[in-house]
């Protein structure tokens, strides 16, 4: 089951996020996404350590898998889910490469940077991405 | 490095919609002549303007060039002049730039342009301050905006143009500032 | 668009740096094009193409500049079609340059509505105007039609300034070349959208009087 999606910048700045399924645990977004940001910075810098040429792709829990995909111009995406989905990296590579550039980069209205916590807000974004998550196995 | 040379040839061949190259060189003019006649002449403004102009729109063109081609963050920066030359310039603009003149020390080399689609049948006017104008200083900013996306804070500046002084190269001189560290969420410090 | 006055664009045309300069007479043109190797050498090299979002990144920095600069929206379509002027003067000495000997000046307003129609769309857009049309109520009116405008998918619009009419800019290189060529016509666009065709444009050309 895919619970949410997650989008932050170079700037560290969450700037889109987007819930399928309630995941019981949190109630109060802003520190979760802080948690997220936290956790997936820390484990990106050791996997890094660890080996040069390295990126981690997921790690789980009992209960829940997180799956990380970061560009190389820092954009950080993170897909959460049951622990049964599997590795969804190339699914959001998919999301930052077919969405994200082609909706929000190629349209020179949509800002790209977002100084004033605005985020991404872009119609074709929000449709694509929910058609494309709600058409992975095990989304449900 | 002929493996970069051919990523950009591919995504240039069968992953770019294209135009007809005169309207962007025929746009592009009307452009920097109106900035011209805003900036009353004022040609160090014009090229500020133009790398300003640049810069917002290399933050846009690298992320294009990543989600296309999939290449990895460069190693150092003499791949990083590869990838500028003959993937971002090639997939972009349809030239490939020559790489030359690197510095001893790798952080500093040239961009140097045997054609030039901005500046095709291009003539300066004839004011005599006219050789401040960089014609096309919008690349200089394009270079520096995309590369700060990938970490790298660079000057780019033009150093001669052939729209200038036809028996001169048309050149574009990158040096790297600094190679940026991540960025840190506020409070973690 | 309506309330335009009619135009005197000599002194509107921005100074400084031309492409070709700004000579629209043949006698003079043939004098530049012997200026300088630099002519021959581009002129005859084959065009080329460039890519697409490069493009429509470079309206939209322009938009953006032109933006802060006017002071609403008719002076936003105002300066967008003084850069379409400046642009249609450009393009006519392009061809005419291009067709060399061939190149003549025309005299009548069907000539130079099918130049603009087939030459200059084609020489910017890749391909010609989709229809020219005299008005059945007014001979001084033509109409100039575009299913699918190009420019006007470069420029997005943003969506506080929802009527801005990004055509404008085509009206301008519309008027460059009539001017040039000694007609006086006010030229004004409109988005007239069917299902089929969304953004299909036309522009409307009113002459001030018919020789």
């Amino acid at each position: 089951m895919i619970y949410s999606f997650w989008m932050y910048d170079r700037h560290c700045e969450c700037i889109y996020s987007r819930d399928w399924h309630r995941s019981a645990a949190h109630e109060d977004k802003e520190d979760l996404q802080k948690l997220i940001y936290g956790s997936v910075f820390s484990l990106r810098n050791i996997t890094r350590k660890l080996s040069d040429d390295d990126a981690f792709l997921s790690f789980q829990t009992s209960k829940y898998k997180l799956h990380f995909f970061e560009s190389p111009s820092n954009l950080k995406l993170v897909l959460i889910t049951d622990p049964m989905m599997s590795d969804a990296c190339n699914a959001l590579r998919q999301i930052y490469a077919g969405l994200y550039v082609e909706y929000v980069v190629k349209n020179p209205l949509s800002p790209i940077e977002h100084p004033r916590g605005t985020g991404v807000d872009n119609d074709l974004f929000n449709m694509g991405l929910d058609s494309f998550v709600r058409s992975l196995q095990g989304f449900a | 490095m002929s493996k970069v040379r051919s990523v950009g040839e591919e995504v240039w061949k069968h992953k770019t919609d294209k135009i007809n190259s005169e309207l962007l060189t025929l746009t592009y003019g009307s452009i920097v002549a109106q900035l011209v006649a805003d900036f009353d002449h004022d040609y160090a403004k014009v090229n500020k303007q133009l790398d300003k102009m640049g810069y917002n729109i290399g933050l846009r063109l690298i992320e294009e060039l990543l989600a296309k081609t999939g290449l990895p963050r460069c190693q150092n920066f003499r791949d990083t002049a590869e990838a500028v030359a003959k993937v971002g310039f090639k997939m972009f603009m349809n030239i490939t730039p020559t790489i030359s003149n690197w510095s001893v020390d790798s952080k500093q080399f040239s961009l140097v342009f045997t054609e030039n689609p901005l500046a095709e049948f291009v003539e300066l006017p004839d004011k005599p301050n006219a050789r401040d104008l960089w014609y096309s200083n919008i690349y200089a900013g394009v270079i520096r905006g995309a590369l700060e996306m990938v970490q790298l804070q660079v000057e780019a500046e033009f150093v001669s143009d052939a729209v200038q002084d036809p028996s001169l190269p048309t050149e574009i001189r990158v040096r790297l500032v600094k190679v940026l560290e991540d960025e840190i969420p506020p409070g973690e410090d | 668009m309506a309330d335009r006055t009619p135009i005197v664009h000599s002194s509107t045309v921005p100074g400084g740096v031309t492409q070709l300069r700004s000579a629209s007479s043949q006698a003079s043109l043939v004098e530049s094009a012997r200026k300088g190797a630099i002519y021959e050498r581009s002129l005859q090299r084959k065009r080329g193409e460039v890519s697409e979002s490069v493009m429509a990144l470079v309206i939209c920095e322009a938009v953006q500049y032109l933006q802060k600069q006017a002071k609403g929206i008719a002076d936003l379509e105002d300066r967008l079609n003084r850069l379409g002027y400046h642009m249609g003067q450009r393009v006519l000495e392009l061809i005419t340059l291009r067709e060399g000997k061939s190149a003549k000046r025309e005299t009548k307003v069907l000539g130079i509505l099918q130049f603009i129609h087939t030459m200059v769309w084609r020489t910017l857009f890749g391909r010609p105007a989709d229809a020219l049309e005299r008005s059945t109520e007014d001979t001084n009116q033509y109409m100039i039609i575009d299913n699918d405008p190009l420019i006007t998918r470069f420029i997005s619009v943003p969506k506080d300034m929802a009527q801005l009419n990004c055509a404008a800019f085509a009206a301008g290189i519309i008027e460059a070349v009539l001017d040039a060529s000694l007609f006086t016509a006010k030229v004004t666009a409109h988005t007239m959208g069917t299902p089929q065709t969304p953004d299909k444009t036309v522009y409307l050309v009113q002459f001030e009087s018919l020789r």
